[in-house]
């Protein structure tokens, strides 16, 4: 009896919208932790003047710099978006198959054009 | 605790692979697991080519198929055959649902079928539900009215009978439970999509006379609130219901209500 196995589980169990835009929450929310955790750093090391104001600003305009910067908006934005679902969720509403599909890729597609969005902005772009 | 990987007597290894022999063009493969608690041997998987030739619609009609055309060993429940009775629940195609209702023809490609997912196998695909059944009778599944004697009858109006509607449906066939991450890492703490549409359904009951009781039990961090509203089990149910949205009610009474 003791020996008995385990079924599989998240190994076999197919995905769909809502547990994917589920698990991002989940993982943007941690990264945004470390995110905040970055920025006030940045922020922090500002105080020491202009030479290590000029470091950050080098390593922010380097690939990998641009790349986090791109990943964190990415990242708040989808967080934002799926806490508003969240939100309506939490008021009862929303709760319908179809319309649970529908919430879940706005939050997906939303999160994406809102990246897109605060980089043509930010960069003066229009 | 979150366990993404199966423990060591679990792991699934390749099975017998039993080839057709009707000589059928039409065939489809089906993968199914198999653990026989009379060895000593771990869980596999055994394909077998089954004629479609002749096959009923649904998955249920292919397992019968097997079970007494292929292979008289395959061991899974069934009884009713029309989606009420709920023992053929099984994981079909990744997701969960009942063998009976389920048609073959939207599974793609080779036809997986695994038992419900993180439970104890007592023997293929039948899962051990003792621990769901025990959280079912810790909620209480029945009706408590002091007030009135038992052999008056208890009027409800249209309204609040209504209310019932689509919570006195469940069949407590598991797919909706089994089918949540959070009841896979919590199961013996959180109570789950299932038991809590029935905790739900006995909360609104305008007969019930121990609302606030019934919440009170509950309110708590990981009874209920391990929803994350994940979904997975209202996309199982077989029966339509909307275990995600019962809890979703429970949680705004709880915030709304003086319990």
């Amino acid at each position: 009896m003791e020996n008995r196995p385990l079924s599989p589980h998240i190994q076999i169990y197919k995905w769909h919208i809502s547990s994917l835009v589920s698990i991002s929450h989940r993982i943007t929310g941690l990264i945004n932790f470390f995110a905040i955790t970055l920025i006030c750093i940045w922020f922090a090391l500002m105080l020491f003047g202009e030479s290590e104001y000029q470091t950050i600003k080098i390593f922010l305009e380097s690939f990998l710099g641009k790349f986090i910067l791109i990943g964190i908006t990415w990242s708040f934005s989808f967080q934002m978006l799926s806490e508003i679902r969240h939100l309506i969720m939490d008021l009862g509403y929303g709760f319908e198959l179809q319309t649970t599909k529908i919430t879940g890729l706005i939050v997906i597609f939303g999160s994406i054009f809102l990246t897109i969005l605060i980089y043509i902005l930010g960069r003066g772009i229009i | 605790m979150v366990q993404l990987s199966l423990p060591k007597n679990s792991e699934i290894k390749k099975g017998k692979y039993f080839k057709d022999k009707t000589g059928s063009k039409n065939l489809r493969k089906v993968n199914i697991y198999r653990w026989d608690p009379s060895t000593d041997e771990g869980p596999r998987i055994d394909t077998y080519e089954v004629n479609m030739d002749n096959c009923p619609s649904k998955v249920l009609d292919i397992l019968n198929k097997i079970k007494n055309e292929i292979d008289s060993t395959i061991t899974y429940r069934r009884s009713c055959a029309h989606g009420v009775c709920g023992s053929c629940a099984m994981n079909m195609g990744g997701k969960n649902g009942l063998a009976c209702t389920t048609p073959h023809a939207e599974i793609e490609g080779d036809i997986d079928i695994y038992p419900l997912p993180h439970l104890k196998v007592k023997k293929d695909l039948i899962g051990d539900l003792d621990g769901l059944y025990k959280q079912y009778q810790s909620i209480e599944p029945w009706l408590k009215n002091n007030s009135t004697k038992e052999t008056t009858e208890i009027y409800q109006s249209k309204e609040d009978r209504a209310k019932l509607d689509g919570a006195y449906e469940c069949i407590m066939c598991a797919c909706c439970s089994t089918s949540c991450p959070s009841y896979w890492w919590n199961g013996d703490k959180y109570l789950g999509p299932a038991v809590l549409l029935q905790a739900y359904r006995w909360i609104i009951d305008s007969r019930d006379e121990e609302r606030k009781a019934r919440l009170k039990k509950v309110a708590d961090e990981l009874k209920l609130y391990r929803c994350h509203t994940i979904l997975n089990c209202t996309n199982a149910c077989p029966k339509g219901l909307n275990p995600a949205k019962a809890i979703a009610e429970i949680k705004k009474m709880l915030a709304t209500a003086n319990v």
